[in-house]
């Protein structure tokens, strides 16, 4: 079993081998080494890899993660491989995506504007506080997927850019 | 004077349930509004009544004045407080309550009036002879007003007249930036606030925010509880408050708390209200604005104070006289506010969203949490990311320092990302202990208050946390046999 998890914004690909109570783990391409998470009588949860140890916190909601660990809290994505695969193509970079849920508030270009890396494009509102939104890159707005009152959740498309036809 | 019988909350989350308290103390009856996304919310479980509003958004129906009017009809309520935000320092709806006989437990509406208008309430201070940084605006300016801001001389900060939270807010270091700012300026307020008016305002480096708190009473009778310190701010809003304020001058301090009392006096402020200041490095200070109800700060005044100022809100608003005098406001010690919320500081401190898997709050004597969640609610984004407050008492202000930290230590919020370890890093860092604060402090220290690197045998750790508690990799059907993964996981 193979996956990309995601902590503070680098990408590990990690690799769990064999059964429930004799599993091992490998970062990258790292040694595989023996892993276990237990969960001690009074309820507090231990991770072991190898000879390393630590008490953590943590609950999981779907693919994420939260922990918390050496007095710090993360949260680590686990990426799906269809996600993955969507965004290596650089699927991704074509279309401005919601980075929280709000409320559309201004949209200041229309399909067929050309666009530079930077420029803002749309205003949104979220819990009191306006956020622009600019161009991931240069580019020509291919399609502009909401209107100005529109709600939205995270990660909703709001504009998606194309090559700009020279 | 109104007697007080009943009291509806027009407010929600921890500021409800945190007058409800007061309430249960004094044995008045409280009764809440709520929209629906609050139904399971702390606050309805402990009021007696809940009476539920609807709107466009859920914003919109706590701002809705008529549906607030017929609540209070519904339960039989006599009196509202409104907390703070929503309809707070809302003229027309304290106006509207006195025409239906119940009782604002607030100012009066016109001094709500006067304070509300940033142009107004400067307009007061100059008339008044109240401290105020040299300033300039467009309505008396005119055509003139780019020359007139130009003559007080850079830095200048150009501000939105009917503004707050920062918006429309311009900071000009060189005359030949002026028009652009201006510009800048006008079209976020326009955006913002729907009125595009600006001012301009010597913009003070390095200044500390000081505010004081007031109450009076309706007999004439005006005292200030001490000042707070509030200088460590983020997008222009306040993450951290604290009384007293750090290394201030005595002199200094009784200066700008009888000024707050004078402008109180001036007003003919009636209840509890807030006067800011900004003061300036070399010892100066200004009026910024006054505030004219509680604010989400007031805790650390009640920690220091031993006073409940909702109680005395009540009091007063129902004629009683102010229960001490001057004299006899005693400020024992220290304390700290941390204000938790759903954030990411790493990523511009935008707010965060999402269910509270694992929600626990801190307890023990000196620490008092002000809390609107509990564990399984959903942080939406229909309101202000704030979680809870974080109140901690000290006898001096390193032992409040060692307090809030152990406090945080024991705030346990998993499900969303929060501010809680940022501010452990603001608390432990040697200009914030030593008091060297100003509200630019976060990005001043902007590096060195972000996370510490981590190490690589802590993020192997990690990852093999995250991996064993996916139900995926620890589901045998998705198990590769080790010899077999050099063709891939793609199983079916």
């Amino acid at each position: 079993m193979q996956r990309r998890i995601d902590l503070l914004d680098e990408h590990h690909t990690v690799t769990v081998f064999g059964q429930p109570g004799e599993q091992r783990l490998q970062v990258a391409d790292g040694e595989p080494q023996p892993v276990a998470l237990t969960v001690d009588a009074a309820g507090h949860r231990v991770i072991q890899l190898g000879d390393q140890r630590a008490d953590i916190q943590i609950a999981v909601k779907g693919e994420t993660a939260y922990i918390r660990a050496f007095d710090h809290s993360f949260t680590l994505h686990i990426v799906d491989p269809v996600d993955q695969a969507a965004q290596e193509v650089g699927g991704s970079s074509n279309t401005a995506r919601a980075p929280m849920p709000g409320t559309v508030v201004e949209i200041t270009v229309a399909a067929g504007d050309p666009v530079t890396k930077g420029q803002s494009m749309i205003t949104i509102e979220s819990m009191k506080i306006l956020t622009m939104i600019t161009a991931p890159r240069d580019g020509e707005v291919s399609q502009v997927h909401v209107e100005p009152g529109d709600t939205f959740d995270k990660n909703a498309a709001l504009i998606t850019l194309r090559e700009k036809e020279e | 004077m109104p007697t007080i019988k009943k009291i509806l909350i027009a407010n929600r989350g921890e500021i409800a349930c945190r007058i409800l308290r007061t309430l249960d103390r004094m044995a008045i009856p409280g009764a809440v509004v709520c929209h629906a996304v609050d139904k399971f919310s702390p606050a309805v479980r402990m009021a007696a009544e809940a009476v539920e509003i609807d709107g466009p958004t859920p914003v919109a129906a706590y701002l809705d004045v008529e549906q607030i009017i017929d609540a209070c009809r519904q339960t039989g309520a006599d009196a509202v407080h409104p907390g703070f935000g929503f309809l707070a320092e809302n003229a027309g709806f304290a106006k509207r309550l006195s025409e239906e006989g119940i009782t604002f437990i607030g100012p009066l509406p016109e001094t709500i009036e006067l304070m509300g208008n940033k142009v107004a309430a400067r307009t007061f201070c100059i008339d008044n002879d109240f401290p105020l940084a040299p300033s300039v605006t467009e309505a008396d300016a005119g055509e003139d007003f780019a020359g007139q801001a130009g003559d007080i001389g850079v830095p200048l900060l150009i501000k939105a007249a009917a503004g707050g939270g920062g918006k429309g807010m311009q900071i000009v270091e060189e005359l030949e930036d002026l028009a652009q700012a201006i510009q800048l300026a006008k079209g976020e307020a326009q955006r913002a606030f729907g009125n595009g008016e600006v001012y301009a305002e010597r913009y003070v480096e390095r200044p500390r925010h000081i505010e004081v708190q007031v109450i009076a009473d309706h007999h004439g009778n005006v005292v200030h509880l001490g000042e707070r310190e509030c200088s460590i701010q983020r997008r222009f809003q306040k993450i951290i408050e604290e009384s007293p304020a750090p290394g201030l001058d005595p002199d200094l301090r009784a200066r700008i708390c009888a000024t707050a009392v004078e402008i109180s006096r001036k007003t003919g402020y009636r209840n509890a209200g807030t006067v800011e200041f900004i003061l300036a490095p070399d010892g100066e200070f200004y009026f910024l604005e006054m505030n004219t109800r509680l604010q989400v700060e007031h805790p650390v005044t009640e920690m220091v104070t031993g006073l409940d100022l909702v109680e005395m809100q009540i009091r007063v608003a129902r004629g009683e006289t102010l229960p001490l005098t001057q004299g006899q406001v005693q400020v024992d010690g220290h304390a700290i506010e941390l204000r938790l919320y759903a954030e990411d500081p790493q990523n511009d401190f935008l707010p965060d969203t999402g269910p509270l898997l694992t929600y626990r709050m801190p307890s023990g004597d000196a620490v008092r949490v002000e809390n609107g969640f509990c564990e399984g609610m959903t942080v939406s984004s229909a309101f202000d990311p704030m979680l809870a407050k974080l109140i901690v008492h000290g006898k001096d202000r390193g032992q409040a320092i060692e307090r809030g930290l152990k406090a945080l230590k024991d705030t346990l919020v998993l499900g969303v990302t929060t501010n809680a370890d940022y501010l452990t890093r603001i608390l432990s860092h040697p200009a914030y202990a030593s008091g060297r604060i100003h509200t630019g402090f976060i990005p001043k220290h902007a590096a060195s208050l972000s996370p510490p690197p981590l190490g690589e045998a802590e993020r192997n750790l990690l990852l093999a946390a995250a991996a064993l508690s996916n139900r995926e990799f620890t589901d045998p059907a998705f198990n590769v046999p080790e010899p077999y993964t050099f063709i891939g996981n793609w199983r079916n």
